[in-house]
């Protein structure tokens, strides 16, 4: 629902929060949903399977500056992956999610990887490897040190979650809105949102789009 | 017996005068007696959803309500409970609470014990009249007579108050049993006429204005999957025999794959190829409509989920298995018997706005939102200015809609209702759904930003009711200015062929 907004509401709002596009990319069934549902809510349950995209906002604070991340959480399924090459046009950052427990998913992760690549400017976009799933150990695939490898070599974040036992996933998200600030500074504001759908009335509609919740 | 006596006279107990009138369809009476079953057994997981919901499934009881007890021991509804045989288990926990209960009464007062809950009702007001009416304590002044009167009066006033507040609730619970009754006999008449009327004469009658408005209002539960199964038609001409060979090719695979994954451990295997074998099916299972805990492992139609949706990837390997067929099989196996469900099932899925969904042609798809867009702007012109300002295109939150025809977005027994009416107007229907739903919350709508919106509509609010959506769906023009859906779609057509050459290759699969 709409009311998905972040309890960690930053109190120094005095200017107007960055907004950041994330998009959550990776095979079906590795926990995308699952890790925004538990980075939102603090909650773990079935989730449904995601047809084409869903959508959340997350307000977070770091070191004092109030960001909104604004959560694309796209269809894992294969076949849908014409309709989620749409929905990472003008994204900030990607969350590329693996299973730790399925060797194909990490294969898959890779692949997104590739058409990030092809499709942005490394300095673009803020990707992080999450390998979820860490609670299923003991049908482990995919090494830590596999990962963290493929991540070193490619400098993108990376963490293992589990987004059932709440393990590192608000970390992970932490660390994409980290380095989306240190970017942001570097650049003096270049980097926020450029896809044509978020415009200059930001915090005039953040506003409104409060209010009218619920 | 016991149980299902048990189940249904609670049932009768709290609603004595619908129990004794026996013209209630027969369907809704066995869904009813599922529903508070279930809700013996599953106390935490009973949404009030469900009990719409049950409405819309197909008998789970064919017959009457006087061979209920027949019935219920054959009835594939008893698998409803999973493994676990559920009449001793509801037998059992009832015994020990009644156990339980007289223990508890026995020991804290002695027999005449009866409905005590209801008699300590009776005597609160009587304590408080009691405290009001008597005299003061006599190391206390006394009561003057005003004030004694005052008192009085006071508390005849309070007394008249509860009074009246208790016979305008007693009369609102009238007025919704009124209502319900009415609701009752409706479905029971409309399906008197679809039974003796419109089913025998099926062709000369699909067409003509009483049934299309009889249709409108929604099928009744008991004929809907016959009438959903002829609206479909079946023009890939399958039988229930090539059902069982699909079926047992699927089988096959299952049973080769899960021998080779346990050998050599996918390595080498494609991501296509993985999806093909049906592991993904297995996985979306349990994750089809899981708050009704039938299609989840152990349920009683898992099996059925499963064996429909993989023998339709053998059957149409060109298309397999697409997430979101998983939804449309389910709303299919509540409404029909297997190998008819398998039968609408793929030739739903073989009209072509479905095919080119899940084929997920994309340039299909763009022409069908951009149709889409033309009765959008020419209904809704301010909401879609709005949303044009923000770019929010109707993928965004039509992807998720025509995919499952409603199923996952919308409260079962509305979705069933939106499926009645999309099995007598076709494709156009769908989108035609999709602006009603604009329209029913445009207000709210023209108040949010992109990223409100796109959560909005791909999670819409739950309280949706069928008469506020259809009334809204009504107002929906779907005949632009002078062309038709179809026709704006033939233009449409024409226009991106014409202007092919300008646009992305990219955005095909």
């Amino acid at each position: 629902m709409a009311q998905m907004e972040g309890n960690t509401q930053p109190e120094s709002a005095s200017q107007q929060p960055y907004v950041f596009k994330v998009v959550l990319l990776g095979s079906s069934s590795v926990g995308k949903s699952s890790l925004a549902f538990r980075l939102i809510k603090n909650d773990f349950k079935e989730i449904l399977p995601t047809l084409g995209c869903a959508f959340f906002t997350q307000m977070m604070e770091i070191d004092g500056s109030a960001l909104k991340l604004e959560i694309w959480d796209t269809a894992g399924q294969e076949k849908y992956h014409s309709v989620c090459h749409l929905y990472f046009r003008g994204a900030n950052a990607a969350v590329l999610v693996y299973d730790i427990a399925d060797k194909d998913s990490f294969r898959r992760a890779q692949n997104w990887w590739k058409e990030l690549e092809n499709e942005f400017q490394p300095e673009e976009i803020v990707v992080i490897l999450v390998g979820n799933k860490t609670d299923l150990e003991a049908s482990r695939e995919v090494t830590l040190e596999e990962g963290k490898a493929f991540a070193e070599s490619k400098k993108l974040l990376f963490m293992e979650t589990s987004a059932k036992l709440n393990y590192q996933v608000t970390e992970a998200f932490i660390a994409v809105a980290r380095e989306l600030l240190r970017r942001e500074e570097e650049n003096g504001g270049q980097s926020q949102q450029r896809s044509p759908s978020v415009d200059l009335k930001e915090t005039a509609r953040a506003r409104k789009g409060k209010c009218c919740q619920d | 017996e016991a149980l299902c006596y048990i189940a249904y006279s609670a049932r009768l107990g709290s609603q004595k005068d619908l129990g004794s009138n026996p013209p209630i369809d027969t369907n809704f009476v066995s869904s009813s007696l599922i529903l508070s079953m279930l809700q013996a057994t599953f106390p935490l997981f009973i949404k009030k959803k469900i009990h719409v919901t049950f409405l819309c499934f197909r008998n789970f009881f064919p017959k009457r309500t006087k061979e209920l007890k027949s019935a219920v021991h054959s009835a594939p509804g008893w698998k409803l409970f999973g493994k676990v045989p559920p009449r001793e288990n509801l037998q059992k926990a009832s015994k020990i609470i009644q156990q339980e209960y007289e223990a508890r009464i026995g020991r804290t007062c002695k027999p005449p014990l009866p409905s005590t809950r209801r008699k300590n009702f009776e005597f609160e007001p009587l304590s408080t009249t009691a405290l009001i009416l008597e005299d003061r304590p006599s190391n206390l002044p006394a009561k003057s007579v005003e004030e004694a009167l005052r008192h009085r009066q006071e508390y005849d006033e309070m007394v008249a108050e509860a009074k009246k507040r208790e016979i305008k609730e007693a009369h609102k619970r009238k007025q919704i049993m009124k209502e319900r009754f009415k609701q009752e006999e409706n479905i029971a008449s409309a399906m008197v006429i679809w039974v003796n009327e419109i089913l025998p004469n099926w062709e000369g009658m699909r067409g003509t204005r009483r049934v299309r408005e009889l249709w409108w209002q929604g099928l009744p539960p008991s004929v809907r999957g016959k009438v959903w199964s002829l609206a479909v038609g079946n023009e890939l001409n399958i039988t229930p025999e090539l059902y069982e060979i699909f079926l047992s090719r699927a089988k096959e695979r299952w049973k080769s794959f899960s021998e080779t994954s346990t050998e050599n451990d996918v390595e080498g295997v494609s991501v296509a190829d993985r999806e093909a074998s049906l592991e993904l099916i297995k996985l979306d299972i349990s994750r089809t409509f899981p708050s009704l805990y039938i299609f989840q492992k152990g349920g009683p139609y898992h099996d059925v989920l499963h064996s429909i949706l993989g023998a339709y990837t053998c059957y149409r390997p060109d298309v397999g298995y697409v997430q979101g067929m998983s939804f449309i099989a389910a709303v299919l196996i509540l409404n029909l018997e297997e190998a008819d469900a398998f039968i609408a099932f793929a030739n739903l899925l073989n009209k072509p706005c479905q095919l080119a969904f899940f084929r997920v042609d994309h340039s299909m798809m763009l022409k069908y939102f951009a149709t889409f867009e033309v009765f959008f702007e020419e209904n809704l012109s301010k909401l879609f200015l709005h949303f044009k300002s923000y770019s929010l295109t109707p993928d965004i939150y039509l992807i998720d809609w025509i995919f499952t025809l409603y199923s996952k977005s919308l409260p079962l027994d509305l979705a069933c209702r939106v499926w009645d009416v999309f099995c007598r107007d076709g494709e156009e229907f769908l989108f035609r759904t999709g602006l009603g739903i604009l329209r029913l919350y445009e207000d709210i709508l023209l108040q949010m930003d992109f990223i409100h919106i796109a959560q909005f509509l791909t999670k819409l609010p739950e309280d949706i009711t069928s008469e506020k959506l259809f009334s809204c769906i009504a107002a929906i023009q779907m005949q632009n200015s002078t062309k038709k859906w179809t026709q704006v779609f033939a233009s449409v057509m024409k226009d991106i062929k014409e202007g092919d050459k300008n646009h992305s290759p990219a955005l095909k699969s």
